[in-house]
């Protein structure tokens, strides 16, 4: 390999060629520093494997004859371990943080659950209260006082309104109580009216699946609605949610005008589309996102989430 | 080689390390433990005194066996007198150093290990306990 730096691949066959002829701490020690820092400057997992190869290619042929072949291979096993170590470290850490990340994903909803919760009722009750306080009023008032009374009603009215609608995009309620596939047909039926845009939702998720995983279907869906609606100029857009053996997936597939991935993806315009925001939602779950478009012929994206049975 | 079934090895310098290494080592194959298993316990041995060589100048490495609920293992403890961490939290997150953004210092040490303590005293120094069982 190439990217493997010369003096690597020099240290590592000294520390190999004097572990094979006798064991001993300072070679593993230096195989496990050739690891630590292959890690740290950015070479993988491959570059050890290269770097062991040819280690093995340089000094197994200068070897004496007098130690077995079988006892070779196991020295030579040790060696790698040791370089391969702080990779094992390393991807342990990570498997730890995609833990802790969905913990904190599955914290933030709960949160958004609580304040969207809060935002419909108390606040939604409050406002309730305030037009009967109103009603009372207005009994006392003179016809004239009625009227500018009636502006303040209609005032309240539009509060409530988008308090109504605040609460639904901060949580749809109808997510927790009726699943994935009438919360995507509540959602279609808003973006629709919002923009002229037909949307259909088709298939089921055949019982519910875990809170995480609808949530992250239902933001992903939500997201690439919004993506469609701002830049995709389509006349349709068809959203198909497929239970499978295993796993579910979602497709969102419009005839809008599409686009050339590669210069999409090029520049730092994906993080405008969205789809880092997706990419980022499906990660924890061990999901994946699959983009299909081009000039003239639509954008279908797939996620694809695998599911514990 | 013999090897007593305890053992501290003092940490100056990077022969230090060697030494405890092979302490480590040795005990985890008296114990039991596979090639994999003992070369953990010398990467968690070297990380340790890394850290200590790094910000507290020297210390001490204590490596023994230690006994549980029926199981066996090898105990690690790392003691120092340096300055100490002033935020254990934030030296064990990704964002701490770039070591520790891989995985490696104390955060490498605790995904290698069953057990992971860790008691800081600003300015009076830093021990670490850490037991990895024999299954």
């Amino acid at each position: 390999m190439s990217d493997t730096p010369r003096d690597a691949q020099r240290e590592y066959s000294d520390a190999l060629r004097e572990y094979l002829a006798r064991p001993n701490e300072p070679a593993l020690r230096r195989a496990y520093e050739i690891g630590r820092l292959t890690l740290t400057e950015g070479l993988g997992v491959l570059g050890i494997a290269a770097l062991h190869h040819q280690a093995l290619k340089d000094v197994i042929p200068e070897m004496s004859v007098d130690v077995e072949e079988s006892l070779l291979i196991k020295r030579a096993e040790e060696v790698l371990i040791e370089s391969l170590m702080p990779f094992e470290m390393s991807h342990r850490a990570f498997r730890e943080a995609i833990t802790v990340l969905r913990r904190m994903n599955e914290r933030i909803e709960e949160e958004a659950k609580r304040i969207a919760h809060a935002l419909h009722q108390e606040a939604g009750g409050l406002l309730a209260s305030t037009h009967l306080a109103l009603e009372e009023l207005a009994r006392d008032l003179s016809p004239e006082g009625t009227e500018r009374l009636s502006l303040v009603k209609a005032l309240l009215d539009q509060m409530s309104e988008q308090l109504r609608q605040l609460a639904h995009e901060i949580r749809p309620s109808v997510l927790d109580d009726l699943g994935l596939v009438p919360a995507l047909q509540f959602l279609a039926e808003g973006v629709s009216k919002r923009s002229g845009v037909p949307i259909t939702i088709e298939g089921s998720t055949d019982g519910r699946l875990s809170s995480t995983v609808e949530t992250t279907l239902y933001r992903n869906v939500q997201e690439a609605l919004n993506n469609v609606i701002r830049h995709a100029k389509a006349a349709t857009v068809h959203v198909i949610v497929t239970r499978e053996t295993g796993a579910v997936s979602c497709s969102i597939r419009d005839d809008g005008q599409g686009y050339e991935l590669s210069t999409v993806l090029a520049s730092h315009e994906e993080r405008g589309l969205g789809h880092v925001g997706m990419r980022e939602r499906l990660d924890p779950l061990h999901g994946t996102l699959l983009i299909t478009s081009s000039p003239g012929h639509g954008t279908e994206l797939v996620m694809h989430i695998p599911i514990e049975c | 080689m013999p090897v007593s079934l305890e053992d501290h090895v003092d940490i100056r310098n990077d022969d230090d390390i060697i030494a405890a290494r092979l302490k480590g080592r040795m005990l985890a194959a008296e114990l039991g433990f596979s090639a994999i298993g003992q070369a953990m316990l010398a990467s968690v041995v070297t990380e340790l005194a890394r850290n200590i060589l790094d910000y507290a100048n020297d210390g001490e490495l204590l490596v023994q066996v230690s006994e549980g609920s029926g199981r066996r293992g090898v105990s690690i403890i790392a003691r120092d007198r340096g300055p100490g961490i002033a935020n254990i939290k934030i030296a064990l997150q990704a964002s701490y150093s770039v070591a520790a953004g891989l995985g490696l210092g104390l955060r490498g040490v605790k995904g290698l290990m069953d057990t992971f303590d860790i008691i800081s005293v600003p300015g009076k120094g830093t021990t670490v306990t850490t037991v990895k069982w024999r299954l």
